[in-house]
């Protein structure tokens, strides 16, 4: 009864209130508190691959650093800025929205979305390096080179013009590159699509400066000889981490432009006005907090090891 | 009655406080300026070698700029500095029982023998 009197005393009524809430203004606080408590969960989510993270990188430093020193810097640090300027055009969107504005507000939720595909294009780009360079950690899904290698043997003009060219061969760096030409094309054929490791150096670097960890001691060498099919297990975990923490990253993305495609629409057609924007709100917690988990995956992934041997790769 | 009612006033003030505020456009353009510093300044130190200081220097710094990142998106990007005092706990809660699972899985492993994962 009290409350039946209460929603009538305040005669205004706006049309997106639903009839629980005593007003717009306690509605929009439950709706942010059950998006906080859903980005509570997020956080423990990718809290548990950051503990992984934490556990091997604390065991191997080195090989995540040679894992991290062949990711592509440039492209990581392009996605972060794209990020970020999406968090902005986020963040105006919700102000538009606040003010009630329909047209700023749907330019700014459709330049958010462009943002958004740029950078999973660019994460595109860099699996598919990955692919090419044969350090995706699953076996067979890395391109296998026996063909390219047959073809350059024979050495013929149309042979150069058809797989992948010269790209899977020059850009690999995993330290045969430098070995030069007569034999590194034998040791580039990928017949299976495995993961492939063969640079040691920074394993040598460390054991020169003697900061290996304990566990390094053990994991990179065999009879005191530094073992390249060890190391490259230790590598492989580095990768293992790299594509599932960014591919889920990723995945958060694509919902992300999914949930904007619906606030695209509603934007659209005018819903949201100053009492009821808060759909645009919550969209936008949820864009940030993807902005968040980037900001530290950046550094993480892509810069760790950079400070090792003038940087490498 | 009467008491009931004026409690629900209450709780309805307090949201009209907490939510109708405006963040600023040239406001939000400052809190862009300090993430897109934080970002080159993250990238330009990375290959610049601190451990030389301290092993981990260079995790460390770069850590601490992300931190700051973090704090201007959340404070300013997601409104948590004009949310009310709930909205606040949540969010440090999250980071709480983060900081939980780091410390105690850490405080494990750090103190094992070495080789337990390749014996």
């Amino acid at each position: 009864m009290a409350t039946h009197s209460d929603a009538h005393e305040h005669h205004y009524h706006p049309p997106g209130l639903q009839h629980q809430f005593e007003d717009m203004g306690q509605q929009q606080e439950s709706g942010t508190l059950g998006m906080w408590m859903f980005l509570v969960q997020e956080i423990m989510f990718f809290g548990g691959m950051f503990t992984v993270y934490l556990v091997f990188r604390s065991k191997y430093p080195m090989a995540f650093a040679a894992g991290s020193n062949h990711l592509d810097v440039y492209w990581g640090a392009a996605n972060t800025v794209v990020l970020i300027v999406s968090s902005l055009t986020m963040a105006l969107a919700v102000h538009f929205a606040q003010l009630g504005k329909r047209n700023l507000q749907v330019i700014l939720i459709i330049i958010t979305m462009i943002l958004g595909t740029v950078f999973l294009g660019v994460k595109a780009v860099e699996y598919t390096a990955k692919y090419k360079e044969g350090i995706v950690p699953i076996t067979g899904l890395n391109q296998r080179t026996e063909k390219l290698f047959k073809e350059s043997k024979e050495g013929t003009g149309t042979a150069q013009g058809r797989v992948g060219r010269q790209d899977p061969l020059e850009s690999l760096n995993t330290g045969l590159g430098e070995k030069g030409g007569e034999h590194g094309e034998e040791h580039y054929t990928n017949v299976k699509g495995d993961f492939q490791w063969k640079d040691t150096s920074l394993v040598a670097i460390a054991q020169e400066g003697n900061y290996l960890t304990e566990s390094e001691k053990i994991g990179y060498f065999n009879n005191g000889e530094i073992s390249q099919v060890k190391f490259q297990d230790k590598v492989r975990i580095f990768f293992y981490i790299y594509f599932v923490m960014t591919g889920l990253h990723a995945l958060h993305m694509i919902i992300g432009l999914a949930i904007m495609t619906w606030l695209l629409w509603k934007a659209w057609r005018g819903t949201f006005t100053r009492d009821y924007y808060a759909p645009v709100e919550i969209t936008g917690l949820y864009w940030h907090f993807v902005d968040i988990v980037w900001i530290f995956l950046f550094p993480l992934l892509y810069l760790l090891g950079r400070h090792f041997g003038g940087g490498h790769g | 009655m009467a008491e009931h009612h004026s409690r629900v006033n209450d709780v309805v003030d307090n949201h009209e406080d907490a939510e109708h505020h405006i963040v600023s456009i040239p406001l939000y353009l400052m809190v862009f300026g300090v993430l897109i510093v934080g970002t080159i300044l993250t990238v330009l130190v990375a290959f610049i070698d601190l451990d030389h200081i301290f092993p981990g220097a260079n995790t460390l710094v770069a850590l601490t700029i992300a931190l700051v990142k973090m704090t201007f998106v959340v404070l300013w990007f997601m409104h948590v500095k004009y949310s009310s005092k709930l909205i606040w706990l949540t969010a440090l809660a999250g980071f709480f029982w983060l900081a939980i699972m780091f410390a105690f899985t850490m405080q494990d492993y750090l103190t094992r023998s070495s080789g337990v994962f390749t014996r």
